[in-house]
């Protein structure tokens, strides 16, 4: 079954593509549909996941273009995390985009990037993942710029310009790379095995970081995020969140220890600088966050200074520091995801969008107000949550550098999202401004219950951390 | 002998004859009728052609029957019978395309002479392609020369007068430099016939390297001239701008390439790369190359017409044509030539399908075409897939035309020079991207608009899709077209 891998791509751009010629009688078909075949995908991605076997080579044009998808655990990760939270914002979008309208087209791009994202995880080349990943740009452009207005287009267009530069420095680095090894294959431990490190390797590495770092939203390549945070909420939450600068920090993965192998990353004296602007990026990310007045933005700036976790977690290359990285890839996406949500609701119920507005409103939306403070908490890290678990490993791989300061760096930007998260729940549950009517401004269930499940997901991951753990220990113990 | 040697010269003759026959009848049906069939019938012939000649290598073709430093010779390996496939199949469709669109540009009497003028042109072209005499192509040039002037002034506004007489003058003098080349060549070695004078100039090569140097200088300054090599490119935007839709595809996606192929002949198979690679001027050729990539995708962006947009890429893919030619290697040849295919489907597609979006809206200018997707979907899709092949989209033939390139530099050591096709890449995507993102998102200015349904009915767009399908073809299976081309080039020395 070689082409097996292919169904959960092309499945989602059926359904696109179909959903222009069906006549829904309503629109609770067009949610069956919608739901139906969105839930239908999931099976079919575990379907991919489990086959027995994990190599499908989809078509060879030549030695460097090939399309080669595999099954590997990392994009097991990857996949499964993408795929279910894929099924939460469908659910949620349905009365959120009713707000917003265009849902036809809303759904449509929602669909294709389901697709791509598909493509991104299952990719077993750097070649077959550009492929997707310059798709990506495409298929989340529409959705950056739905509402159509003139900020919408001047912040797709920088996230274009962004993009397409960053997956100019990719093209650049691949060829480099390959004009070296002539193979492009994701292999655990990377195909360097008897190259000598020389110059054009170390530059098609930086050239290739760089160059991710961009969809990664590492500074100074950051500013094009907080600008597409003009989208709907859902797509902020999906794709800003989740699907879009994960993929990038994804193809750092696989770019270091796949394609270069920790060895002769660590042989090439590229970390320090690499690092300086990481942590520029943790730190700035942080302090800008807090004085950001627009919820939305100053949770992308907290998602800006949160990736900078996950790639010094990366670029420590050790199994402590990578398992870190894995686990907080994992816990952020949830986390954001639900933080992302719960300012949705908020949206969509009152139209507040800054943190003056929303005085006293955990008086009205308990439920929702009681998820967001259960998420920023865990993204604090504060023990037992899930946050804690991945910056411990984070910490631990830094130690094991040897380098203290890291630690000192993690602890000074917890205080920080403690500083940029908390005035958020403080000022909706406790100056309550009683003189407002209270009445509850809960939103429909299809919004809730998404939020209420993934707060549970957040919950058991940090209470239960084992089961997630052990499974990405034994990937970064096969990496290093 | 084998049947299939006579066909490139039955194919020119069949252009010929029918474009002097349909001045005789004076219907404009009879005039399509006679153009297309002709057209069909060299297309069927070319392909039998490049079939014979994959299976049994290059020969010679003795069109007088005397040999060779008498009679005229045609030389057909595998690269002149793809050239020939590929004239063939862009004339085939633009002629197709023109049944549906030419009555909008020309006036009704004008539309016999437009197609007696595109079988003139396509069979001169041919010719250049096919001979291997420099003489008799420099006739071949001249027709070309005129018959493309003419389907530029064939649409009888003001300023087609001007741009194609414009042409006319920088065209007149490429061929005049040319003249001087051939001139020059032959009062050095009394040959015509390009192995001849490739023998006599290995033996008489270190004396006379100067007069050497300035005859590849003629061919390279009057053959630039004519396939717009940057900075000789200035008649291109005007001719290509104002002639009809069909007329600009014919001329960038044709025209520009039969004056390269001549130029890589002379370079290979009358020079020699011996005799060039003393000489400095591939890495003249190199650099002109680079600047124009850069220079003619930096000008497009500064357009406000659409088709003087797409006419300026023209210039910036012509860069990467001589870019590869520069480079003087065999992988730098062969992307070259991959790039002339992708660049005659992709440009081709683009030129007809802007042509469509001008003649159904009326507007010329990029800024008035916000919101035509919504009218003209398929249309406007046409032109983003030809945009995305440009800007260098995986799948479509831009992309493996620039990954040719990436190998050629890295082969030939030159690892910087990656820059210039990269740059060059992102530059195209500023220009494409806005129209078709403002194509179809731009709804703000659909506010208060009466949709008009403009859109082609699709058996119009038939043509257009078929090109667009070659781009998308030679996206997912470029090796193959590549590896023909290699194993063709070494039939050219």
């Amino acid at each position: 079954m070689k082409f097996l891998a292919l169904v959960p791509i092309v499945f989602p751009m059926a359904l696109a593509a179909g959903m222009h010629f069906i006549e829904f009688k309503n629109e609770k078909h067009r949610r069956a549909y919608l739901f139906g075949g969105v839930f239908l995908n999931f099976i079919f991605a575990m379907m991919v996941l489990s086959t027995a076997q994990p190599e499908m080579h989809i078509l060879k044009i030549n030695d460097f273009m090939e399309i080669y998808f595999k099954v590997d655990g990392m994009s097991k990760l990857f996949l499964a995390m993408t795929s279910v939270l894929w099924i939460f914002t469908t659910a949620y979008s349905f009365d959120y985009m009713n707000h917003e309208g265009k849902e036809q087209k809303f759904f449509t791009y929602f669909l294709v990037t389901a697709g791509v994202i598909v493509g991104i995880s299952l990719a077993g080349n750097i070649f077959t993942f550009y492929i997707f990943y310059e798709f990506l740009t495409l298929s989340t452009f529409p959705l950056v710029i739905h509402t159509g207005t003139r900020e919408a287009l001047a912040s797709g267009k920088k996230y274009l310009i962004y993009s397409f530069s960053g997956a100019t420095l990719v093209l650049l680095g691949m060829i480099l790379l390959f004009s070296v090894t002539g193979n492009l294959e994701f292999m655990p431990g990377g195909v360097l095995q008897g190259f000598a490190i020389g110059k054009r390797l170390t530059a098609a590495y930086v050239i290739l970081f760089l160059g991710f770092s961009v969809k990664a939203a590492m500074v100074p390549f950051h500013s094009w995020l907080p600008a597409a945070m003009v989208a709907p909420t859902p797509v902020s939450a999906l794709l800003h969140a989740v699907a879009v600068v994960k993929s990038g920090i994804f193809a750092l993965v696989r770019t270091t220890f796949y394609l270069f192998g920790a060895e002769a990353v660590k042989a090439m004296h590229v970390r320090g600088y690499l690092s300086i602007l990481i942590v520029l990026t943790i730190l700035m990310g942080s302090f800008v966050a807090l004085h950001q007045e627009n919820l939305k933005k100053r949770l992308a700036y907290s998602t800006i200074s949160q990736l900078g976790y996950i790639m010094l977690g990366i670029l420590l290359l050790n199994e402590d520091g990578l398992t870190g990285a894995l686990l907080h890839l994992i816990n952020h996406a949830v986390i954001k995801i639900t933080l992302f949500f719960c300012v949705g609701i908020i949206m969509y119920r009152t139209g507040y969008k800054t943190i003056g507005e929303i005085r006293g409103i955990g008086k009205k939306m308990p439920i929702t107000m009681g998820c967001f403070s259960i998420a920023s908490i865990s993204l604090i890290g504060l023990p037992p949550s899930n946050g804690f678990v991945s910056k411990w490993y984070l910490a631990m791989g830094g130690l094991q550098e040897n380098r203290a300061i890291f630690v000192v760096i993690l602890l000074v930007s917890a205080i920080l999202t403690a500083g940029y998260l908390l005035p958020i729940v403080v000022t909706a549950f406790f100056p309550g401004e009683m003189e407002r009517e209270l009445v509850n401004k809960e939103p429909p269930l299809m919004m809730l219950v998404p939020v209420l499940m993934l707060t549970g997901i957040t919950v058991v991951f940090g209470l239960f951390p084992n089961y997630i753990l052990h499974f990405i220990q034994n990937i970064s113990r096969s990496l290093i | 002998m084998a049947v299939y040697n006579s066909y490139p010269l039955v194919i020119i003759l069949v252009l010929f004859i029918s474009a002097f026959a349909i001045p005789i009848f004076k219907s404009i049906k009879a005039a399509r009728t006679i153009g297309i069939s002709a057209a069909g019938i060299s297309f069927v012939l070319s392909i039998l052609t490049l079939m014979g000649v994959k299976e049994n290598g290059a020969y010679y073709f003795r069109v007088g029957h005397y040999d060779a430093p008498w009679g005229i010779e045609f030389h057909i390996g595998i690269i002149e019978g793809l050239m020939g496939v590929l004239f063939m199949t862009v004339s085939l469709a633009v002629l197709w395309f023109s049944i549906y669109s030419i009555d909008h540009d020309l006036s009704k009497k004008k539309v016999p002479l437009f197609y007696t003028l595109v079988n003139l042109l396509v069979g001169s072209l041919l010719g250049i392609v096919f001979s291997d005499d420099l003489f008799n192509c420099f006739v071949f040039i001249e027709i070309s020369s005129i018959a493309s002037c003419g389907i530029v002034v064939v649409k009888d506004k003001k300023e087609n007068i001007k741009a194609a007489l414009k042409y006319l003058i920088l065209s007149s003098l490429g061929s005049g430099l040319v003249l001087m080349g051939i001139a020059l060549v032959y009062s050095l070695t009394g040959h015509l016939n390009m192995p001849h004078i490739h023998e006599a100039l290995v033996s008489i090569y270190p004396e006379h390297s100067r007069n050497m140097l300035i005859a590849i200088g003629l061919f390279t300054v009057g053959l630039g001239v004519k396939s717009a090599m940057f900075p000789l490119h200035t008649w291109l935007p005007d001719a290509h701008t104002f002639a009809p839709a069909s007329s600009s595809a014919l001329l960038s996606a044709l025209v520009l390439k039969a004056y390269v192929i001549l130029y890589i002949k002379i370079i290979h198979r009358v020079f020699g790369m011996s005799i060039v690679g003393e000489l400095p001027v591939l890495n003249i050729v190199l650099l002109l190359g680079a600047v124009g990539m850069i220079a003619g995708s930096v000008l497009a962006i500064l357009q406000k017409n659409l088709k003087r947009m797409v006419a300026y890429s023209s210039v910036a893919q012509m860069g990467y044509v001589f870019f590869g030619i520069g480079l003087g290697t065999t992988m730098g040849l062969a992307a070259a030539i991959f790039q002339i295919f992708n660049h005659a489907f992709t440009k081709s597609a683009l030129f007809l399908s802007a042509g469509s979006i001008l003649e159904k809206t009326g507007k010329k200018n990029i800024s008035d075409l916000k919101g035509v997707g919504k009218e003209m979907p398929f249309t406007m899709a046409i032109f983003a897939i030809g945009g995305m092949s440009l800007v260098g989209i995986p799948l479509l033939s831009g992309f493996n035309s620039k990954w040719n390139f990436a190998v050629a530099v890295i082969e030939a050591h030159r690892v910087e020079l990656l820059a210039v096709v990269l740059i060059s890449s992102l530059l195209n995507a500023l220009y494409y991207f806005p129209i078709i993102i403002n194509g179809y998102f731009g709804e703000e200015s659909l506010e208060g608009k009466v949709y008009r349904n403009t859109e082609r009915p699709i058996k119009e767009l038939l043509p257009v899709i078929v090109l667009v399908l070659g781009v998308i073809y030679f996206g997912v299976s470029g090796g193959g077209l590549l590896s023909l081309i290699e194993a063709g080039i070494p039939a050219l020395n």
